[in-house]
Formats: C-alpha cells, sequence, structure tokens
C-alpha cells in the first residue's frame, strides 16, 4: 500500500500534502454466560489525504484503493482546503519537523500473526466459568478478548515515510449479580501495547473474578451517600482524574481556546507531590506510539513537574501558534479521521506513601475503587464514576458501599492532594474526543477530596 | 467490485458451498459529508466514503463472523472463509433454531430518505455550518462556541440469507450540534449544548441549534451553589431520555431478560411506572431518526407497545431471542455498521406527551431544578443514575430563581419512574432516537457541597 500512496503524493504538486494509510485487522472474542455470543475477525482499510493549501486544512478518506481513486481523493481534499478557505478565520502554519525515514513496531514476545487466536476462546470461556461459580449471586456475565493489529503508513509531501505496526492485545469482564430482588454491575479490564503474552502475565479470568466479587459484594449494598469527602482514589482509578481532570484541559487546542491552564506555564498549581507526564514512549503503554499521525516522534511530555505547569501537548499546527516544539500528540483513530491532539499515556508519578498511610490518613471519608467513564469541559470541570467506595473512619476501612459518580474542579482537586502513593499502576481505557482513541492512563493511590454524587 | 445486494448474496452461496448450514451477507455504503467546529473555527471539513461486508455463519449450531472493508469477489470469498472456520471452532449454542425465514415487508416509510440531503456538497454543507455559526454570534459577544459537528449521511443496505430473505434499502440523516460557551468577567458559563438530528433537511435549522445553544451558554452565567437537598427535578428530552430511558431501554431488551439482567424480567402486565407513562417502540414512525422498513436481519418493522399506562405489555426481540422465547422478533435487532453482528436496539422509542408546556411544569414546582444537560453515569441494568447537573437552574414556588453551579444529582431511575409528576407535552427527537417530552420527577437528591 505505502508504495502506491509514495506514488500518488509524488504526483501532487501544490501546498503541504500528506497521506496515511491504514489497515487494521481485528480478532475478537465475546462469552455470555457460557455461550461464545461472537467470535469476530475483521479487516479494515482504507487510505486519506490531509492538505494544507494557502493555511487551510482539507481532509478525505476512502476505503476503495486504487490509484484512480487515490488521485480523485488528493484532489477532493484540495478542493475542500480551497473551497473552505474564505470563511477560516485563522491562516494555520505548521511547525517544522524533520522528515523521518523509519520503521516501528510493537515489542512482542507472542506476535498475534504467528498464532491460532482462536485458542483465545478457551480464555474466555475459561474465564467466564470462574465468573459464574464464584457466587449464585451472579447472575450474568460479558467476557471478551480483543486483538487490534494496526498498520500504519505515513507520507508526506516533505520526504517522510514512517511504518508503524502497533499490536493491542486487551479485555475486559462485565459482571452483574443480584441480592435480594436487587441487581449491581462491576467491570475490570486488562490490556496494553503487547503481543499475546499480556494474556499470560494478567490472565483474563483474574479479571472477571475480580469484577465477580466486587458485583457480589457491592449487589445488597446501599449507593455511597452523598457528599463532599476526603477521599483515597485507588491506584487503578487515578488515572481518570490525571486524564480527565488535568490532561485534557493540557491538550493545546483547548489551552488555544482558554482551558483553566492557559496563561499557568511557570506557575504553581499543585502541591509538589504531583507530576503529571503524558508520554509517548512508555512501554506497553496502550497510546504508545513511536511517530504520531503527522510524523512527529513523540516522547515524554510533562505537564506539571512538582506542582510547576511546564508545558502543553502540541501538534504540528498548535506548536506553530504557541512557537514550541511538536510533542507528537497529534492522533488519528483511524483512517477516517484528521489527527487532532490527544493524550498517549497520561499518569501522575509515584510518590513515597503506602496505602495503608494514605487511608490511615483519613478521618472520615471513603476509598474508591473500580474505574468506569469520565467527562471533562475545558473550564476544567471533570467527573468520573466509581463502582465502589468503602467507608473510611478514623483511617479504618469499614463497610462497602455501591458508587456513584465523583466530580470536582481541576485546579481546586489539584490543590487539595495529601499524599502520594508509591503503588503506580497503568491501565487501558478509550477516550472520546470528537473521535476515539486507545491511551494509558495510570498513576499511583493517593489522597484528596472530591464531591461524590450519592444518594 | 460489485454491487451491495449481489456481495450480500454472492457470500451467502459462497459460505453454502463451503458447508454451512446457514449465512448471512450484510452489506452497507455510507458517505458522510463532516464538518467540524472547534474553539470557535472551522476546524475540518471532511468526505469519507465507506463500505464493507459482515458475514454471518452457522455450522451446527456454532456461530462465526467476519467482515471486511472491501468488497470485491476476493475479499468476500476470503471473509466466507474465516466466518466459517470461526464457526468450527465455537462451542455450540443450543439455543440456536436459525436465521429468520422472510416476511411481508411493510412499505418504506414516509421521509426515510431525501434526495437533496444525499446530493448535498460539501459547499453547501459548509453553508449551512455558517449559518449555525453566524447565529450564534448573533445572539451575544459574549457567547462563544467549544466545539460542534454537522455531519450529513447518506447509508444504502442490502442483507440476504439462506432462507432466500434479499432485501434493499437507503436512508440518509444529517444531525448538528453545538457546544457554547458565555464568559463575563472571569466568570465561564457551564457548557451549553444544542443539537437537531433529522432524517430529511424538513425543518433542519442550523441557525435555530445557535440561537439556542447561545441563548442556554448565557442563562447559565451567574451560577451559584444551593445547600444540598432533595426536591423536585424537571428533566429535558435530552436528560429524561438519558437517565429515565436508558434504563427502561434496558429491562425491555429480551436479552437481557433472558439473562437475568433485567429487574423487569417477570413483570409483563405489572405496574412499572406512574400511570400516565405510556411508552412504544415504532419502527415504522414516518421521518422516524430509527425507523426503516426492515431490520438488521430482514425482518419486519412493527410498532410495539412498551409500557401502557404504566402497565409493563412487550418487550422487544431480535430473532435469535425470540426464538428462545417462542415468540416472533418484534425487528429489533440493529447494527452498527456492517462490522458488527445484529443486537436488539430501540427503533424510535415514543413517549406519549402530556398537555402541559415548560413553562407551566416549571411553574408546578416547589422546591427543586430543571437540568438541561447531564454529565454522569447511569447504570441500566440497577437504574442508579449520579452526575453532574449542567446547565441547571434553582426553581422555587414555581419560578426560576438563578443558575446553577457544582451540583450533582443522583437517584434510581425505577423509583423516579413511579414518582414523575408530570409528562410535558413537547416531544423532541434526541440523538438516541427516543422521542420525549420533558419530564417532571419528585424525590431526587441534589448533592452539593
Amino acid at each position: 500500500m505505502i508504495e502506491l500512496i509514495e506514488n500518488c503524493i509524488s504526483k501532487f504538486g501544490e501546498g503541504y500534502v500528506e497521506m496515511r494509510g491504514h489497515s487494521r485487522k481485528v480478532f475478537s472474542v465475546t462469552v455470555k454466560d457460557g455461550q461464545v455470543e461472537r467470535i469476530t475477525r475483521g479487516l479494515n482499510r482504507g487510505v486519506c489525504s490531509r492538505i494544507l493549501i494557502d493555511g487551510s486544512w482539507g481532509f478525505s478518506s476512502t476505503t476503495i484503493i486504487n490509484k484512480q481513486n487515490l488521485l480523485r481523493l488528493l484532489k477532493d481534499a484540495d478542493s475542500l482546503a480551497k473551497s473552505s478557505k474564505p470563511v477560516k478565520k485563522r491562516s494555520v502554519k505548521i511547525a517544522p519537523v524533520k522528515p523521518h525515514i523509519d520503521k516501528y513496531e510493537t515489542s512482542m514476545k507472542r506476535d498475534p500473526r504467528k498464532e491460532e487466536l482462536e485458542i483465545l476462546v478457551e480464555d474466555v470461556l475459561e474465564a467466564d466459568n470462574e465468573a459464574h461459580g464464584y457466587s449464585k449471586n451472579v447472575v450474568s456475565t460479558s467476557i471478551s478478548l480483543s486483538v487490534i493489529d494496526d498498520e500504519l503508513y505515513f507520507v508526506n509531501s516533505e520526504g517522510a515515510r514512517i511504518r508503524q505496526r502497533i499490536v493491542r492485545c486487551f479485555g475486559g469482564a462485565s459482571v452483574i449479580a443480584k441480592s435480594n430482588g436487587k441487581i449491581a454491575s462491576a467491570y475490570e479490564s486488562i490490556g496494553g501495547q503487547t503481543g499475546l503474552e499480556i494474556f499470560e502475565e494478567t490472565p483474563i479470568r483474574e479479571a472477571a473474578l475480580e469484577a465477580a466479587k466486587r458485583a457480589v459484594r457491592i449487589a445488597p449494598k446501599r449507593v455511597v451517600p452523598g457528599g463532599y469527602y476526603n477521599v483515597v482514589l485507588e491506584n487503578r482509578i487515578v488515572g481518570l482524574l490525571a486524564h480527565e481532570a488535568v490532561g485534557h484541559t493540557a491538550e493545546a487546542d483547548l489551552v488555544y481556546g482558554g482551558s483553566f491552564l492557559s496563561n499557568k506555564v511557570g506557575r504553581k498549581i499543585a502541591s509538589e507531590m504531583i507530576t503529571l507526564v503524558d508520554d509517548g514512549l512508555l512501554p506497553s503503554g496502550f497510546g504508545t506510539m513511536k511517530y504520531d499521525d503527522e510524523g512527529t516522534p513523540t516522547g515524554r511530555t510533562v505537564i506539571i513537574d512538582k506542582g510547576v505547569v511546564k508545558g502543553f501537548m502540541h501538534s504540528r499546527e498548535t506548536a506553530s501558534q504557541f512557537g514550541v516544539t511538536p510533542t507528537g500528540n497529534a492522533r488519528a483513530w483511524s483512517f477516517e479521521f484528521d489527527p487532532i491532539i490527544r493524550m498517549r499515556n497520561t499518569y501522575i508519578e509515584h510518590g513515597d506513601w503506602t496505602l495503608e498511610e494514605l487511608i490511615e490518613d483519613v478521618k472520615e471519608g471513603y476509598f474508591l475503587r473500580g474505574g468506569g467513564g469520565g467527562q471533562a469541559d475545558f473550564n476544567g470541570e471533570f467527573m468520573f464514576t466509581i463502582q465502589e467506595a468503602v467507608k473510611i473512619e478514623n483511617g479504618e476501612l469499614k463497610e462497602s458501599y455501591r458508587g456513584a459518580a465523583i466530580s470536582g474542579n481541576a485546579f481546586e482537586v489539584l490543590n487539595k492532594f495529601k499524599g502520594v502513593g508509591k503503588d503506580f499502576a497503568m491501565r487501558v481505557g478509550i477516550c472520546g474526543k470528537e473521535q476515539p482513541n486507545y491511551v494509558g492512563i495510570g498513576g499511583p493511590s493517593l489522597n484528596t477530596e472530591l464531591l461524590v454524587g450519592g444518594s | 467490485m460489485i454491487g451491495l445486494i449481489e456481495a450480500a448474496e454472492y457470500a451467502v452461496k459462497e459460505c453454502e458451498r463451503l458447508g454451512a448450514d446457514e449465512a448471512e451477507g450484510f452489506t452497507q455504503k455510507q458517505r458522510t459529508v463532516e464538518i467540524v467546529l472547534e474553539r470557535g473555527e472551522i476546524q475540518n471539513e471532511r468526505t469519507k466514503t465507506q463500505q464493507g461486508i459482515g458475514i454471518r455463519v452457522i455450522k451446527d449450531k456454532k456461530l462465526g463472523f467476519a467482515f471486511a472493508s472491501t468488497l470485491n469477489q476476493q475479499v468476500v470469498q476470503e471473509t466466507c472463509r474465516d466466518a466459517f472456520k470461526l464457526a468450527g471452532v465455537s462451542p455450540e449454542n443450543p439455543d440456536w433454531v436459525s436465521l429468520p425465514p422472510p416476511r411481508k415487508i411493510p412499505p418504506v416509510p414516509e421521509g426515510l430518505y431525501d434526495d437533496e440531503l444525499a446530493s448535498l456538497t460539501p459547499d453547501e454543507v459548509l453553508g449551512m455550518v455558517i449559518g449555525g455559526y453566524e447565529a450564534v454570534k448573533g445572539v451575544d459577544p459574549r457567547v462563544s462556541i467549544d466545539d460542534g459537528k454537522l455531519s450529513i449521511f447518506s447509508t444504502e443496505v442490502a442483507i440476504s440469507n439462506s432462507h432466500r430473505i434479499s432485501l434493499e434499502g437507503k436512508g440518509t440523516a444529517a444531525s448538528f450540534f453545538l457546544v457554547c460557551v458565555a464568559k463575563e468577567g472571569g466568570e465561564t458559563s457551564s457548557f451549553a449544548y444544542e443539537y437537531e438530528v433529522s432524517r430529511t433537511l424538513r425543518g433542519f435549522s442550523t441557525e435555530k441549534v445557535g440561537e439556542l445553544a447561545a441563548k442556554k451558554a448565557l442563562m447559565s452565567l451567574g451560577a451559584r451553589r444551593v445547600e444540598p437537598f432533595r426536591g423536585e427535578v424537571l428533566l429535558s428530552p435530552d436528560v429524561a431520555a438519558e437517565v429515565l430511558f436508558g434504563p427502561v431501554v434496558s429491562s425491555v431488551n429480551a436479552d437481557n431478560v433472558q439473562r437475568g439482567r433485567s429487574l423487569w424480567a417477570d413483570m409483563i402486565g405489572e405496574n412499572v411506572s406512574n400511570r400516565n407513562l405510556t411508552v412504544s417502540d415504532d419502527g415504522l414512525l414516518p421521518y422516524g431518526l430509527g425507523s426503516s422498513p426492515f431490520d438488521a436481519e430482514g425482518v419486519p418493522s412493527q410498532k410495539t407497545l412498551l409500557i401502557d399506562n404504566g402497565i409493563l405489555r412487550n418487550f422487544l426481540y431480535d430473532s435469535y431471542t425470540a426464538n428462545k422465547a417462542d415468540t416472533e422478533s418484534t425487528g429489533n435487532a440493529a447494527r452498527n455498521s456492517y462490522s458488527s453482528l445484529p443486537s436488539i436496539s430501540i427503533s424510535n422509542l415514543l413517549i406519549e406527551p402530556g398537555t402541559k408546556s415548560f413553562d407551566d411544569l416549571v411553574s408546578e414546582i416547589d422546591r427543586g431544578i430543571i437540568i438541561n444537560r447531564f454529565s454522569g453515569s447511569v447504570r441500566v441494568e440497577s437504574g442508579e443514575f449520579s452526575g453532574v447537573a449542567k446547565q441547571a437552574s434553582y426553581v422555587e414556588n414555581g419560578e426560576v430563581k438563578f443558575p446553577l453551579k457544582e451540583t450533582m444529582i443522583s437517584g434510581n431511575a425505577f423509583d423516579s419512574l413511579r414518582k414523575i409528576v408530570e409528562i410535558g407535552r413537547d416531544r423532541r427527537a434526541t440523538m438516541t432516537s427516543v422521542y420525549t417530552p420533558p419530564i417532571l420527577v419528585k424525590d431526587i437528591n441534589i448533592v452539593s457541597k
């Protein structure tokens, strides 16, 4: 595919031109209640072109890949760029990036292309069995494993020519439990940018068992009482805070729109315990890629260093606007989307408290466990869902409650950190910002204050 | 390259040749024009063409599925082989009966395809966005656009299966949303969301969206907190669709019923809500967002009464769950695209409107809040909802007092369905194909600092 793309791009003269080719192989198995609900294999392939002429972008994509159609694609993008020019307020410029000619492939011990993926059916059935076997109160399960094998080609008119193969293996277990006519659900996930070895290292049956235990535990319980509390966030959900509360407001397109971080570079906005990073090269990170979808090399981008705002996440376009170097944060979900500023692997660095110490420090509050979805507005208002809240009284864990949504304002929460744990953990996530994308989220358990939207 | 129905029929024959007991080919072609607004600027304009095939194969009650984004003979052949191979490794499903047989398909409802919409040029689409954009600016200089998107879709599908179902259909849709924010003296309002979604250009106005979004943003300036309390909440159609009807949709889904995931599993004929609530699913609604003469398995669409004056009457079935329950499919199989298997979904969920205007509903509130946007979670199985009340206002003695900030609501949809005070008059199509008026419910927990 890359040769065809290169051949087409060389025939197109005007402006900055880039073309991306994308082939996504999908394998997934879903088991529900002992039955294989679906076992799927699929292939999506397509090409897009993006053209910058006279300060205006045009974009077009197609799944019909032949020379004639790709040349038409370029022409479409070109005419879109030209026709939308008069209504665009701002003339776009892009910061320089050295054109790279390179290859990258996910580091893997077990390459899914070299194995029969059908064997994964057994793992999922076993996990389902484990979850149902845990308790008679488990009424329904849905457990899946997926392997997404992406090949990405990037070619631009500046001479870049990059091939990347990115493999992601992941899974999820959702379990429903009943108790006296009440119903509760719990969810756990596994995964990373790795080969099939992740399914041995963190077996889906363990996630399924954990989800089963939680669902059974909270099924007879009430929803956590609502209010503003001192809370300890479990390491596995701290990434949601890093991503939703802070990460989005450090995306340069949102900063440009006036996010709450916009005039705070160099200023101390959080406790010295807090260092927050978006890392494009984190080993096995779900959002890791050597080059972003504009051909910019990625790296470790420090957003907050010991409480002080250091910088933002950039595309070539925003780097030019801000007069800085692109950070490699321009990512596209597929060939059907233009790259926009996205996080890669966003995390808070570890501190030196043990989980026990974090909990002991709370006089009255909750230990929040198990993550769900979240949202953020660029003014710093964020929310995310937690599955379970365990009451803390005088530093001791008491009874469990069902979870709820929690919310806060980033600049308030950042000042309320009391302790940061040493138990760092990364998780996988899918973030939606106009288009979805795979991201890594992580951090250690920590202690702060938040509004819990309970009963 | 081959046509949609030819590709679907070819796939069925090819799978049968490989030894399948039954097979189904579903093909889809979609053209999209999208314009994305970000930070008040036209960020991008894109055109997409996509097509593909999803193939379902059954062999000895074992199911396999494969898809591909290319419709030539060789790729379809390979995809058939993949699906057939997967069926081979899948364990037998003793509940499998068969793919649906052909049934009489009703006439195509009016207003599902708009030639004018399908033939819009990117320039014309751009003009529509600018209309919305100018409308925002025309309302007040304090308002700006955070983001927005106009999407124009034109879709064709074809379905073929081993029982001689062979159907083709087409449809169009347009959707536009804007998120606006108002700024004054260092204060940023809560983010105001407004939208329009339609199958045709009839009544589709981007200007109206712009004007409403801007006004909503302005109305939320000067926000204050209230002390936590328990009171009445007036849910806008969007919030009602998500918070109240999300759990309804999940509970009437026959798959959830059969798996013990629905609290309504044994409640047909019983009271599940306030007796003023009547809800049906109508796949044949003229101009309906989820309308089609047949569903994603080729089963005829129909109107199904779900809740009749508070009494639960029916569940929604696809052919698999219908076979399992020894009943007929209600034509509620849906697919996100060719790359997914069919699963049960509402077509258009219709909530019977009441008689009171929005202002009448407000005037009935002793102490409560109005909520226009909900940023939170709804656990559809248990009915628990919890989240931030955005674009919310505080109401006392029937009067709107002030906009709210940092306020959350929490409750249980199944309780709230019984605690409906009043159903409004003005029904609206929401982005999720739920057609509902605003709904006033009582006894909701309002949480704040």
